[in-house]
């Protein structure tokens, strides 16, 4: 048994890790390395340089932008997309038209059909000033007081990107949530409701309790991706990364340093720390969520 | 009151609905449009159906060869990494041994570093180890890089699915492989599909691995093909070819969701509530 | 260390070995093939298939495989160039010819400092196709070869002539009575009668601010001289808050002040702005010489577009009326390591020929830099306007250098010229930004400086 045991093992786990190893872990490997060095990216060269890069990732102001960039978006677009999606999820919960519920559902989630690229491209004409669809929009209800070039003025553009960001993800949560919710037993929800607590406690003391599990997937998922944002900016906005830097994320400031600038070795530094940002961030969402389901339960 | 607020609620659940269709429905209506007409006003209607765009994207941006490539691919790789992240999920979740835990958090850890800083390097491997540009090399790519994402979802499924029944088919005599391939895994058929839809999605939009890896035209995925195509409507101005291009790319997905879309939320449901 | 070689073993074979600088293999020179093409050797060719097409290099190499029956050409006519090579040009292992454009290509001052580029001396002394007593390097306009040239040495070679300058409709010019300005004075005066009739005097592709800055540094140039140009390239201090540097931005922001750019222009792409423009609903828009062509499918017939060089800033300029930026576009270069270097030679020597040169005027409605190929065509429009450009400007063509040597620098550039345009600050700031970007990019040792 013991002896099967082991060889199953090896036979089930060597052919994927080696896989991942050649293809994964090597080239990671040498970028990490390369974050040390020098390298243009182009030569055979590459000269190690110490921590060098990484001190002068600290005095890089389109990096510290992209860092406050990246931030605001890892507060707003979880927190968004999470809301609505939680929302949404319970309206449809506790509709009694199933069939309408289903397809809402359905619908709520083709924009996770749809590559980032194609979202960008669209939502580039959805903002476009003078011949887009919001604008547009604002005209055709009589407000338009409030057209706006969306992408150009360095305020809103940042918020504009965000916006694109919640509207391709909250019907996947929707799905996710609503799914959650739909294991929570029924009589569990009659009877709270008939002890008279009201919708938005019963939402509060059972539901959210009960799918606070999905609720942080989601919100590491969406970390992540708020995190990232960098195929949006590059498509989307102004420069890009503009209007004046407004929408520049550390993406783009790594995509930019190593094939524009040819600063390889120093993008691959922003790689490294990108990597450990996300990593702590992970790990610590994962630790502040799992005490409030504790405190909540 | 209630019965306000349930019209209010209606009333907002339909709106979200329409913003999520409405940039889709205008990009359909502007695939059959001429390139005047799109740019006279967003609203507009088209004069008349321009399904020639539609053909202009599939003859001249070659879509259907495109198609068919990354079908190959897509299917390739989607077998693949279902197959080896399930026995590396369920191998991490199920059985206790020395480096567990570090080979896990190698793994999950792939998930988390932006891909093109390891592009030329890995350009390096696949050359050297001479499948640039062709089908399996990109099948193994692709495979390795939706590995991390699919042994995370599954490791947590497999976590949770009852032991009594591998014990029982362990008492039975069955093999550690017995019990996985006739046990374990038919039970876990709901997480695979959802996993599997994710992986599908994310490996049919993949665009940086190929456009590295894969530099022959004739041997273009989709995603490289409507690249081509935006650059070059980007010198041409050839926006009704390039809207038509995208519905052709979009339809096939959309197409497969609304028809499989009990199984897809099934295995949602099963995947979400481990 | 070598870099590829730093992944270890499982990466060392992709290096090749020995650093002699001549990979590739010669054949013999004789009067018919006097780079000394190995003639059997294959040849790989990796086009940027933009605007353009590929169809003039196609036609390069099939002109190429004519002569040499041999040789297999291997042709790629793709999108994103630098995604593509780069790993290809760190293993040293590049195709034999390579058209580094577009949107995605390699930066070219990598790839010199790298030294990665096969210098192209022997081509431009080799005897031009259609006249041998003739060097290929007095078949090509002039400045060509400057543009190609670093610390000394030709590097690439540019197909495309390129003019920047302002465009208008000519047709809506007759209907309305106006007539192109000559001085910047002019052209406020002449855009404040424009808007009176509701069209837009101007708009741009804001989404891009480089559009804007060609008429900018245009008209800077105009009023400081090839004095000014130099400064700027070689980042003199204070060179962007000279007196004709902000004179042009005060111009160009003039603009802005007195409301004469379309409502929403900052926000539209290059291909939104273009489509504006030849709707009517903006008079002027600023743009290279390459529009005609990229605006062929939505022109509006009898739209008449036609080039203009940017006014004069005053009446006293440094450089004569007329002086128009110019610059040449589609780099064509040889790697160092090609394995059949040659064959790209002798390949690009093909492709300047004037006959694959004419077929590209007439594909890509575009100036080939191949002297007289497009003598005895009939001209469109917006190219014949150019053509008349680079006559009426003579000798008087100037280019910055600086946006190939410093993209950290251009980049400063643009962002604050897109502030600039929309009013967020003044010209005096726009210049003090700037100029501490290029008091930066100066400062910064890991940048290697060029001198003009």
């Amino acid at each position: 048994m013991r002896h099967g045991r082991y060889r199953f093992l090896a036979g089930a786990m060597i052919p994927p890790l080696l896989l991942y190893g050649v293809f994964v872990l090597s080239p990671y490997a040498q970028a990490f390395y390369l974050a040390f060095t020098d390298w243009n990216g182009l030569s055979g060269q590459a000269n190690l340089v110490g921590l060098e890069n990484f001190g002068k990732l600290w005095s890089d102001p389109l990096f510290l932008a992209a860092l406050r960039h990246n931030g605001l978006m890892l507060l707003v677009v979880p927190l968004v997309t999470i809301g609505l999606a939680l929302f949404f999820a319970a309206m449809l919960g506790t509709g009694e038209k199933r069939r309408a519920a289903s397809a809402y559902r359905i619908v709520y989630f083709f924009p996770q059909l749809l590559s980032v690229a194609i979202i960008a491209v669209l939502w580039q004409f959805v903002y476009t000033p003078n011949s887009g669809l919001l604008n547009g929009l604002l005209s055709g209800i009589g407000l338009p007081g409030l057209r706006r070039s969306w992408l150009a003025e360095p305020d809103l553009a940042i918020w504009a990107v965000m916006a694109t960001m919640i509207w391709a993800a909250v019907g996947f949560y929707v799905v996710l949530f609503s799914a959650a919710m739909e294991s929570i037993p029924a009589d569990v929800l009659e009877a709270a409701l008939l002890d008279g607590a009201g919708r938005m406690t019963t939402f509060r003391r059972i539901t959210l309790p009960l799918v606070w599990d999905s609720v942080q997937v989601a919100w590491i998922y969406l970390g992540v991706a708020a995190l990232d944002g960098f195929a949006l900016v590059q498509i989307m906005t102004v420069g890009p990364g503009g209007p004046d830097n407004s929408t520049e994320v550390m993406g783009l400031s790594l995509y930019r340093n190593a094939f524009t600038y040819g600063k390889f070795g120093y993008a691959s530094a922003m790689g490294v720390a990108l990597f450990f940002l996300t990593l702590t961030l992970a790990v610590l969402l994962l630790r502040v969520s799992r005490r409030e389901r504790v405190e909540l339960s | 009151m209630t019965r306000v607020t349930n019209g209010v609620l209606h009333a907002v659940l339909a709106l979200w609905a329409a913003l999520v269709t409405l940039p889709l429905l205008w990009a359909v209506v502007s695939s059959l449009k001429t390139d005047e007409e799109i740019f006279d006003s967003p609203w507009s209607v088209p004069s008349k159906l321009h399904f020639e765009n539609w053909g202009r994207a599939w003859q001249e941006a070659q879509i259907g060869r495109y198609l068919f490539n990354t079908l190959i691919v897509v299917g390739g790789a989607l077998v693949l990494v279902m197959l080896l992240g399930s026995l590396v999920a369920y191998c991490l979740a199920r059985y206790e041994f020395p480096g567990n835990r570090v080979i896990y958090y190698t793994l999950i850890a792939g998930m988390l570093f932006p891909v093109f800083l390891a592009l030329v390097p890995l350009f390096f491997v696949v050359n050297r180890m001479g499948l640039l540009g062709t089908y399996h090399g990109l099948i193994l790519v692709y495979a390795a890089y939706a590995l991390p994402f699919t042994v995370f979802f599954l490791h947590g499924f497999f976590r949770t699915l009852p032991t009594a029944v591998a014990e029982a088919a362990f008492i039975d005599g069955a093999s550690h492989a017995g019990v996985f391939w006739r046990v374990m895994l038919p039970m876990a058929r709901p997480g695979l599909i959802s996993v599997g839809i994710f992986n599908f999605l994310g490996l049919w939009n993949q665009y940086l691995l190929p456009v590295v890896l894969n530099p022959d035209p004739d041997r273009y995925v989709l995603s490289q093909g409507l690249a081509a195509l935006a650059v070059s409507q980007g010198y041409r101005s050839d926006w009704s070819g390039l809207f038509a291009g995208l519905i052709i790319a979009i339809m096939p997905v959309l197409l497969a969701y609304v028809l499989f879309q009990r199984q897809i939320r099934a295995g949602l449901t099963a995947g979400a509530v481990k | 260390m070598g870099v590829a070689g730093v992944a270890g073993a499982a990466l060392a074979g992709c290096v090749t070995g020995g650093d002699d600088g001549d990979t590739g293999t010669k054949g013999d020179k004789s009067a018919t093939n006097p780079l000394g093409v190995p003639v059997d050797a294959p040849l790989e060719v990796v086009i940027f298939k933009g605007g353009y097409g590929d169809d003039y290099a196609k036609q390069a190499g099939s002109l190429y495989t004519q002569k040499y029956p041999k040789a297999a050409i291997d042709h790629k006519g793709i999108q994103r160039v630098g995604d593509v090579l780069q790993p290809r040009f760190v293993a040293d292992t590049p195709p034999d010819v390579v058209d580094n454009s577009g949107a995605g290509r390699l930066d070219l001052a990598t790839l010199v400092a790298s030294k990665k580029l096969k210098d192209l001396g022997e081509l431009l002394d080799s005897p031009s196709v259609d006249d041998p007593s003739k060097k290929v390097r007095d078949t090509l306009l002039p400045g060509v070869v400057e543009d190609g040239t670093f610390d000394g040495s030709v590097q690439v070679l540019n197909f495309s002539s390129v003019l920047w300058g302002v465009w208008y409709s000519k047709s809506l010019f007759a209907k309305n009575g106006w007539t192109f300005p000559t001085t910047w004075e002019e052209m406020l005066t002449l855009g404040d009668t424009i808007k009176k009739t509701g069209v837009a005097p101007w708009t741009w592709q804001g989404k891009y601010p480089e559009y804007m800055n060609d008429p900018l540094q245009s008209l800077a140039a105009k009023a400081g001289g090839m004095d000014l140009v130099k400064a700027i390239d070689n980042l003199e201090p204070g060179a962007w808050q000279s007196a004709p540097m902000l004179a042009a931005a005060e111009a160009i922001h003039q603009l802005v002040v007195r409301g004469h750019i379309m409502t929403g222009s900052e926000a539209l792409s290059h291909t939104e702005a273009q489509n504006a423009w030849c709707k009517g609903q903006a008079a002027f828009i600023p743009c290279g010489s390459w529009l005609e062509g990229e605006q062929q499918a939505v022109t509006p017939a009898g739209f008449d577009m036609v080039m203009a060089a940017v006014p004069a800033l005053t009446g006293s300029d440094k450089l004569a009326n007329g002086a128009v930026q110019g610059a040449s576009s589609e780099s064509f270069l040889v790697p160092a390591k090609a394995k059949n270097p040659q064959g790209g030679l002798e390949y690009l020597r093909l492709l300047f020929s004037k006959q694959v040169a004419r077929g590209f005027a007439e594909s890509a409605k575009a100036l080939p830099v191949v002297i007289g190929a497009t003598d005895g065509l009939t001209l469109s429009s917006g190219l014949s306007s150019v053509a008349a450009a680079a006559k009426a400007a003579g000798p008087n063509v100037f280019t910055y250098r600086f946006r190939t040597w410093y993209a950290p620098l251009s980049k400063a550039f643009d962002d604050a010229t897109g502030e600039l345009l929309t009013n967020r600050v003044n010209p005096a700031q726009w210049a003090e930004r700037i100029q501490k970007a290029a008091d930066s990019v100066a400062k910064d040792s890991s940048i290697v400086k060029h001198k003009r």
